[in-house]
């Protein structure tokens, strides 16, 4: 379990700015709650009563993050089964997952689910280091037709089976 | 009616749907950093094609499924991580690597069978005497709850009370987008369309558990093979008659500490076992209680009995007052919600035939659980090879799959990626997730009780204390929160206990 080791001198600049997200958004809500139109009928505390106790509470609560970090207390990283605690953040890996997170949403209508299901499978494998990459192209190829034909043809889920798997009546739903 | 219930849940396609069910809930359960939550989360699109009976009967294999699944990962694997199944591995993983891994697996399983099943009979004469009683209860009253539920859920449970409190803000202000429920206004949409209709409770699960749970893991990815404990064969690892008798006193007494736990909005499963497993150390005499730190059997049996007796408990509140009290709560919820089912007080009036069958599949599916957990451990050890690459490149074609099928948009998976990216944020600074998920869910009931009451009184904020239920209320959360304070202590002393030991052999 967790066994306090000594906190490395680990510079929470990142987790100031992450609690400064929360306060941001309570304000940018507060502003944003004056302009929520009240209907004349209302009689009660109207539309705009939680907003603002809501924002307000992510302001309070953001601030006093803010505060207890700068006093020394950081957040405790969650842990997990396959997690190296002791690794360095990858930031290149994380920035390769969302990118194929992204070709996906940009594939899915023009080149079908398949398709785009398949390169975000062999990318995130790829971005994981999996060795060796032809086997995990092999995998996510196959994974995505078992995927369309289960979902698309047999649950009916309408999955887009894009231009190459048009004809091929058993991926429709 | 349970009858009924049963009639409609034997039926052979309903049987094998039940089947599937539990088999694909522990299959996903199974794997390393999956929760339950974020096994109904991954699986809802599944049932999307399904009559809502057959959909039901799915979610209460899932359901069930993803719970047991966590305890195998977390005897077998070297690295334990989840939180509710946390307390099973502190015992289950030493008597894993002692060779005793399928006693373990055993007294976990048949535990959760007995404890599952008797939980199901409390729910089943308690759900509908607990509807019966909300009938009559007022907004005032359900406000008082629901404050309950918030500040438990997000001020109790998690390392940072203040992080905690922010999650829980933040899902009440996702949950404010779109049309508000009492006026039809429009509240932070910005005129953009796709914002109308709302966030999905579904686009927000996923990418919080799911997205964000991959990309954290993959920010610090543990290479190389993957240990798992070797599960010894032949008729010395099964349970020895020993084994039995030290087993099935702590089923019982997990089962009697979980139900009642999993009732009360006070954070279900995870309260249970560390209760059980406290209790369990304590009872136990002679060379058996030398025995915990280093495998204990009772450790393993009482926690995963509480386990799944909570499991069972939070099912009360859920389906009588539609109040969620875990992460997996509000998944069900959400997915009860797909199929146009409100639960509540009327539930039991309106909708009693498919509630029925709901309860007497939670029967079906926990016999099914025992039926294969067993023979199947070797299908979950190969579940748990699989090597990481591939798993984490699986969950993230999954989730997307998910996020496309709410509304089959693109833009769909965007919101999810965007949601992933704060989950992973939020885990990489301990700000604990299921908090956003639950208030997400119950910010906009929240808010319709609070106005109605406040529009009853024209406005007196006293009237929120008018209620006698609702003082009782407010003043057993306060007990609560003293108990907790107390209960925290202890945790503190007990998780400093085992790594002495260990320093001193």
């Amino acid at each position: 379990m967790s066994v306090q080791v000594s906190t490395p001198a680990r510079r929470p600049t990142g987790e100031i700015l992450f609690a400064l997200v929360f306060v941001s958004v309570g304000v940018a809500g507060l502003l944003a709650a004056g302009s929520i139109p009240i209907p004349p009928s209302e009689t009660g505390i109207g539309p705009r009563a939680f907003p603002y106790i809501v924002c307000s509470m992510l302001v309070i609560v953001g601030a006093g993050i803010v505060a207890q970090v700068f006093r020394g207390k950081v957040g405790q990283a969650e842990e997990s089964e396959d997690l190296d605690a002791t690794a360095k953040t990858d930031w290149m890996a994380l920035a390769k997952l969302v990118g194929f997170v992204v070709l996906h949403i940009f594939l899915i209508e023009p080149a079908g689910w398949p398709v785009a299901a398949a390169v975000l499978f062999s990318g995130a494998a790829w971005s994981l280091e999996a060795k060796p990459l032809w086997k995990a192209v092999i995998i996510s190829v196959v994974l995505a037709l078992v995927l369309q034909y289960v979902f698309g043809g047999l649950l009916g889920v309408s999955l887009p089976p894009g231009p190459l798997l048009e004809g091929v009546p058993f991926f429709n739903g | 009616m349970l009858l009924e219930g049963f009639s409609t849940a034997l039926q052979p396609v309903y049987l094998l749907y039940a089947l599937g069910g539990v088999f694909v809930g522990t299959a996903v359960g199974v794997l390393p950093g999956i929760g339950p939550a974020m096994t109904v989360a991954l699986l809802m699109p599944i049932t999307y094609a399904l009559d809502p009976a057959a959909a039901l009967i799915v979610f209460a294999g899932i359901y069930y499924g993803g719970m047991y699944g966590g305890s195998t990962t977390s005897i077998l694997l070297n690295t334990p991580g989840e939180s509710s199944s946390i307390v099973t591995a502190l015992e289950g993983n030493k008597m894993a690597k002692a060779g005793r891994g399928a006693a373990a697996l055993a007294t976990a399983a048949i535990g959760s069978f007995v404890a599952g099943t008797i939980a199901t009979v409390l729910l089943s004469f308690l759900a509908p005497v607990v509807a019966e009683l909300a009938v009559g209860l007022g907004p005032v009253d359900y406000v008082a709850l629901m404050v309950v539920a918030f500040l438990t859920v997000g001020a109790l449970l998690g390392a940072s009370v203040l992080r905690g409190l922010a999650s829980l803000a933040l899902g009440l202000f996702i949950g404010m987008i779109g049309i508000d429920d009492s006026t039809a206004q429009q509240r932070f949409t910005f005129d953009n369309p796709t914002l109308v209709d709302g966030i999905d409770m579904v686009l927000v699960a996923v990418g919080l558990f799911a997205l964000g749970e991959a990309l954290y893991v993959a920010s610090k990815l543990r290479h190389g093979p993957v240990e798992v404990i070797p599960v010894s064969k032949g008729k010395n690892a099964w349970l020895s008659k020993e084994d039995w008798k030290r087993s099935w006193k702590p089923w019982l007494r997990g089962t009697f500490i979980g139900f009642p736990i999993g009732t009360v909005p006070a954070g279900g499963a995870d309260v249970s076992t560390f209760l059980s497993y406290a209790a369990e150390r304590k009872l136990a005499k002679g060379s058996n209680k030398a025995q915990f730190g280093k495998g204990a059997i009772e450790g393993v049996a009482g926690p995963e009995a509480a386990n799944n007796a909570a499991a069972a408990g939070v099912l009360v509140p859920l389906l009588t007052l539609g109040i969620p009290t875990t992460a997996t709560a509000a998944m069900m919820l959400t997915a009860f919600q797909r199929y146009q089912i409100q639960p509540g007080p009327l539930l039991f009036e309106n909708q009693g035939a498919l509630v029925w069958t709901l309860i007497a599949s939670l029967y079906v599916g926990n016999l099914m659980l025992l039926v294969l957990n067993l023979p199947l451990v070797g299908l979950w050890v190969k579940i748990l090879q699989i090597p990481r690459p591939y798993l984490y490149a699986g969950i993230l074609v999954f989730a997307a799959l998910g996020a496309f099928s709410v509304n089959f948009a693109a833009v769909d998976v965007g919101i999810l990626l965007v949601v992933g990216i704060l989950g992973y944020f939020m885990r990489r600074y301990g700000y604990p997730v299921a908090p956003m998920v639950v208030a997400m869910i119950l910010g906009p009931m929240f808010e319709v009780q609070l106005r109605r009451s406040l529009q009853l009184s024209q406005n007196d904020p006293v009237a929120l204390f008018s209620s006698p239920f609702a003082v009782i209320v407010y003043v057993s959360m306060a007990l609560i929160f003293v108990g907790s304070w107390w209960l925290r202590r202890r945790q503190a002393s007990l998780e400093a206990a085992p790594v002495k030991e260990e320093l001193s052999v």
